[in-house]
């Protein structure tokens, strides 16, 4: 097989910006012109954030190895979004609890995942998504199918309008949210041995790892992220229903792929994912704007894994 | 049908690492020649080479006088070469009959399994080793509930069932005691009658003066010698296989009496119980490098893991006076114990990662948050001076490394925490001669800095050319404490198949 | 290694806790269902749950293998939108055969796309069919974007209304299922399902065609899938593309609940078939005890990580005891 020399977080860019200048040449698209190639970058990008956001705690478990992955995350952010909304209804000033309090719900909910996973030796995948179910169930007992709350008008400022020369707020918290998980991944402790268990758990736990304390806490912090991705996007848009996090799931885990996090574990970034949701991001609004339906968009989505994953994604044979 | 095969100037790569680079053996039927050689000389890479479980890079191998070339495993066998192999290819959760028969299950005609030929069979071939398997041995049960002596007789079983005209054994009798080795020595002079050639990889210098008819003999991955059994003596084998000079002349002389009751007690090991260990007590002293020594399987490992706290067990450790209780690894690595695994792919390397990253992984904490790499690279740069590692850069994954630099990095990974106690599970295994001689020096370096070693090899000569004291183990108990003048190898190896005599007083 | 008894015997006869789970199902459903053991009520319950079976017994095979199938609920998606479109309500006989064995060509196709990336490209199973369910998924949608068109009455009446000999086919396709599988017991292929799933390097030392027998898995439960597909087109008479989403999880769990580690390498199908069925029985019992509406997702969802925690459990507690 060919060697891949570049880095897979670059080519994820320069596929980024191909699919980026592709576009521009569809009709009603922007064409030659600069300063409208300029703000749709910019809407692309801000786009692209929650999709990030939420990518980054599925990084965080693919990296961590042994098949992982939170098919949870999509239910988490809907019902994170719901009790940002009940919770803030409207003041201000229970912005900051509100955001607290998803932040540890989405944690509890990632301990659990984690220990039916380590203690109950449930394969991640399932372990993940029987909780997604748990969860649309608890979003359904809670609100009966309709949610009483209202946004708080500083969200709606911070998120969704330009902060800085223009520049959503979004698109700045993303960049220092990017700054936290590349701290996170390669200077504390905690990512080297994230890192270490994701390629041998044996290795790790002989070198004085605790594995089974990583498993916990990367789920647990990967529900809390999962769960700052829906307080974002309810803060973006303002509505709430229960599939509003369904449509996150799927590309999540293209994200991360296409960054070229190992899916096997033990190697990747967060701007690989980031890289990744840029990707993703400009195949939906192409396909939108070809005015292709719903399904061949995931159609396309589903391919595009597929042959992502027959890139980077295979594995040793059996004969040396 | 008989078959005689010659292997010529084989050589063979495993990624960075030369295994082979002129491995030769010639077998004629109804004869039986032993492939001699020490740990990494490449004798079970020829063999592998020879029924086509691995592909050859360079050489030739000629079957009855003409080139042939293995597609696959199976390939060889259908040209009537078969294997038996340490590691098994059994199924644990198949029978022994489903097993031995697994892919040839003689059918009847209407396409479906013959299971009564399938019994039939199966208890012709395990009556070859009747009276000597100790719980009932069936057709009918699962592979995984059998004591790994009989999971080995299985797999000679299976390779028997092929009807081959060539058969390797590759340190197939590892496992078997005593009684079931004879078995099998009966049967192979059977075979030897009935034209068979036989290929006879293995350590154990009795076993092959008691079977063979001639040797060949690899050192370093070159075949330096071969010709017949009754022309040479153990010594002239030894000394072929070791080099003419022998890297441990020197060490011997420079031991300075270490167990000196002058020294304070390091560890005390108090009736110490595993599956497989059943009571072991044991003394260390600081400084002193201890030898576990012993046939595999003896619970040597399994001795070396609960010092680590890495597997459940009963009894009393005083590590310096203070009794300790590991539960899990990193309690160990706390009170400054440190142990570099048998396997050290598996067990003690990220292969992916960076040699820095492999290095420092249990010590991450002492570098602040955020972490200072470039502190942490000056330590690891050190380090790697010291240990003489030849790498392209800390960057570099630690799998471009070869088998004795990658060995390097494990220890280097320990040394960094400068353990009081060094705890060492077979370390050369792989590791070319060169290396091994600075591992020796290495050794008695960090002995004199105080630290205690207790280091198991399964190479005799290495124990006795390093150690101060050497326990040897057998059926999960100490057999033998030797030292000094008794430390001799014929006691060594007495102990180690049960014989008690030689012990010190 | 010296197994323990517990573990020799759930070597030896996986299917034990299935049974157990299922014999507690039905006592707690006719609890709460008087009426459960009448003929009637058997026959409309095993017409409802024949699909999970169906599919639970595909997914039950690449399973023991070590592989898993996610892709398998949007391949039963397929079929119901292609039979409800290209059918239709007014179909004819001729139409409904035809269109029958293309549904089953089309399971075939989707299985050997998965087998191929996962037998022979190498990927990992669950991510590769993750990626399939997605792609067949939208297909599904392609074909039928909203829930609609049908299949004859005249045609769903077969699987609804008759019951041959007063037993619906249920009974009949069950004991055929299972004999086959003790078919393909007595064959080599057999055995290199269990080798292959049991450990797959011995097995390709052993000169067993590996990449083929996974391969064949995935044709397998892509077949079986598509059966499915025809199953439930004739239990509703109408098309849903997204009538499978729900049944891939439900077919896993069935499966491990039927004493198929996920590990490979243990298990048959008649283990699974009854996790399927005890799955649809507790379904009636969330219905017939009264569980409030809104609690019903929860409650449903609650049980699935239940029984797939439970042999986990179970070995917790093996695991310490002394």
């Amino acid at each position: 097989m060919k060697k891949i020399t570049i880095s897979p977080p670059v080519a994820a860019v320069l596929l980024a910006v191909v699919l980026f200048v592709f576009s521009g040449f569809l009709p009603n698209s922007f064409g030659t012109d600069m300063s409208a190639a300029a703000g749709q970058a910019v809407n692309i990008i801000r786009l692209s954030v929650f999709l990030g956001i939420i990518a980054a705690g599925q990084t965080l478990v693919i990296i961590s190895g042994s098949e992982g992955i939170d098919l949870s995350a999509g239910a988490v952010v809907t019902l994170s979004a719901t009790l940002t909304w009940t919770i803030v209804h409207g003041r201000n000033e229970m912005v900051l609890p509100a955001l607290v309090a998803v932040m540890l719900v989405g944690a509890v909910i990632g301990f659990i995942n984690g220990s039916g996973i380590i203690f109950l030796k449930i394969s991640p995948f399932v372990m993940t998504l029987s909780m997604s179910g748990v969860i649309t169930g608890i979003i359904i007992i809670t609100n009966h199918g309709n949610s009483q709350g209202m946004l708080a008008p500083i969200m709606t400022s911070i998120i969704a309008r330009p902060v800085i020369f223009g520049i959503p707020g979004a698109i700045i918290i993303w960049v220092f949210f990017a700054a936290l998980m590349w701290l996170i991944l390669e200077r504390t402790p905690f990512g080297k041995r994230l890192f270490a268990i994701g390629v041998n758990r044996t290795t790790a736990k002989l070198s004085g790892v605790d594995v089974t304390w990583m498993v916990l806490s990367t789920y647990a912090l990967a529900g809390a992220l999962a769960a700052f991705g829906g307080f974002m996007v309810v803060g973006n848009t303002g509505v709430v229903f229960l599939s509003l996090g369904t449509p996150f799931l799927f590309p999540s885990i293209a994200a991360v792929a296409v960054g070229g996090t190992l899916l096997s574990g033990g190697k990747g970034s967060y701007f690989g994912s980031m890289a990744g949701a840029l990707v993703l991001i400009l195949i939906t609004s192409l396909l939108t704007t070809m005015q292709m339906s719903d399904s061949i968009r995931q159609m396309v989505l589903g391919a595009t894994l597929l042959v992502l994953i027959s890139i980077y994604g295979r594995q040793k044979g059996f004969r040396q | 049908m008989t078959l005689s095969l010659s292997a010529q100037n084989i050589v063979k790569r495993y990624g960075g690492v030369l295994a082979l680079s002129d491995g030769n053996l010639d077998v004629n039927p109804g004869e039986v020649v032993a492939l001699i050689g020490a740990n990494g000389s490449g004798k079970s890479t020829l063999s592998k080479v020879i029924n086509g479980v691995v592909v050859l890079d360079g050489g030739q191998l000629l079957l009855d006088g003409s080139p042939v070339h293995f597609a696959s495993p199976n390939a060889a066998k259908k040209l009537g070469i078969s294997t038996v192999f340490q590691e098994l290819s059994l199924v644990p959760q198949m029978t022994v009959a489903e097993n031995i028969w697994l892919a040839r299950e003689p059918l009847r005609s209407n396409g479906f399994v013959d299971s009564k030929e399938i019994k039939l069979r199966t208890e012709e071939l395990l009556s070859l080793f009747e009276g000597t398997f100790k719980a009932s041995m069936n057709f009918d049960i699962p592979v995984a509930s059998l004591p790994p002596d009989e999971m080995q007789i299985i797999e000679i079983l299976k390779a028997v069932s092929f009807k081959p005209q060539l058969l390797i054994l590759d340190e197939a009798t590892a496992s078997l005691d005593s009684r079931q080795v004879q078995r099998l020595f009966e049967l192979v002079a059977k075979w030897k009658d009935e034209g068979k050639a036989i290929v006879f990889v293995s350590h154990r210098m009795e076993e092959i003066f008691q079977i063979a008819d001639k040797y060949s003999v690899l050192r370093n991955g070159k075949t330096v010698g071969s010709g017949i059994m009754k022309d040479i003596t153990d010594k002239e084998l030894v000394n072929l296989m070791v080099g003419a000079d022998s890297i441990f002349g020197y060490s011997r002389a420079e031991h300075q009496d270490r167990n000196n009751p002058a020294r304070p007690v390091r560890l005390v090991v108090e009736n110490l119980k595993t599956d497989v260990i059943k009571g072991i007590n044991l003394t260390v002293r600081e400084g002193e490098l201890l030898g576990i020594g012993g046939l595999k399987g003896q619970g040597q490992r399994d001795l070396l893991r609960s010092l680590f706290g890495d597997i459940p067990h009963e009894g009393k450790f005083i590590l310096n006076d203070k009794i300790v209780n590991y539960t899990h690894p990193r309690h160990a690595i706390k009170d400054g114990v440190a142990l570099v695994p048998g396997d050290r792919s598996r067990e003690g390397l990220l292969s992916i990662r960076s040699i820095l990253e492999n290095l420092m992984l249990p010590s991450w904490t002492n570098y602040g948050f955020p972490l200072q790499m470039r502190r942490s690279r000056q330590d690891g740069n050190q380090i790697s001076g010291s240990l003489n590692l030849k790498m392209a850069g800390l960057e570099e994954p630690v799998s471009s490394l070869s088998g004795g630099n990658a060995q390097k990095v494990v220890i280097g990974k320990w040394l960094l925490k400068k353990p009081r106690l060094l705890l060492l599970d077979d370390p050369t295994k792989g590791v070319d001669v060169g290396t091994k001689a600075e591992f020796y020096r290495l050794l008695q370096q960090i002995c004199s800095g105080g630290t205690s070693i207790i280091f198991y090899s399964s190479d005799d000569e290495e124990l006795i050319g390093l150690c101060d004291r050497v326990l040897v183990m057998f059926e999960g108990g100490i057999r033998s404490e030797l030292e000094g003048s008794s430390l001799t190898k014929s006691n060594l190896i007495s102990a180690s198949m049960g014989a008690s005599n030689g012990s010190k007083e | 290694m010296k197994l323990k008894r517990f573990q020799y015997l759930s070597l030896r006869y996986p299917s034990f806790i299935a049974f157990v789970f299922f014999i507690l199902a039905l006592l707690v459903n006719l609890y709460f269902q008087k009426s459960l053991l009448e003929p009637g009520t058997i026959n409309n319950n095993m017409r409802v749950f024949l699909p999970l079976i169906l599919l639970t017994t595909g997914e039950a095979v690449v399973i023991l293998t070590g592989g898993i199938d996610i892709s398998v609920g949007a391949i039963v998606s397929i079929v119901s939108a292609l039979l409800a479109t290209q059918v239709g309500l007014n179909g004819t006989p001729d139409k409904v055969a035809t269109w029958f064995v293309v549904a089953l060509l089309v399971g075939i196709i989707a299985g050997c796309i998965n087998g191929f990336f996962v037998a022979y490209l190498r990927l990992p199973p669950f991510i590769t069919t993750y990626a399939t369910s997605f792609l067949y998924g939208g297909f599904a949608l392609f074909i039928l974007p909203q829930p609609g068109g049908g299949i004859p009455a005249s045609v769903a009446n077969v699987y609804r209304a008759i019951n041959p000999l007063g037993l619906h086919w249920a009974f009949y396709v069950i004991p055929l299922l299972l004999l086959i599988w003790f078919l393909i017991r007595q064959t080599r292929y057999g055995r290199y399902l269990f080798a292959v799933g049991g450990k797959p390097q011995a097995a390709y030392e052993t000169a067993v065609p590996v990449d083929l027998v996974i391969f064949s898995t995935y044709v397998v439960s892509g077949f079986m899938a598509a059966v499915t597909g025809i199953c439930i087109v004739l239990l509703t008479g109408t098309g849903n593309p997204s009538i499978g989403d729900p049944m891939t999880l439900q077919a896993i769990t069935a499966v491990v609940i039927g004493g198929t580690a996920m590990s490979g390498g243990v298990g048959g199908i008649a283990g699974p078939i009854m996790g399927a069925i005890t799955l649809g029985v507790i379904k009636n019992i969330i219905s017939f005890a009264n569980v409030d509406t809104w609690w019903q997702t929860f409650v449903n969802a609650i049980i699935i990580v239940a029984a797939l925690a439970a042999p986990g459990v179970i070995s917790l507690f093996r695991r310490n005891r002394p």
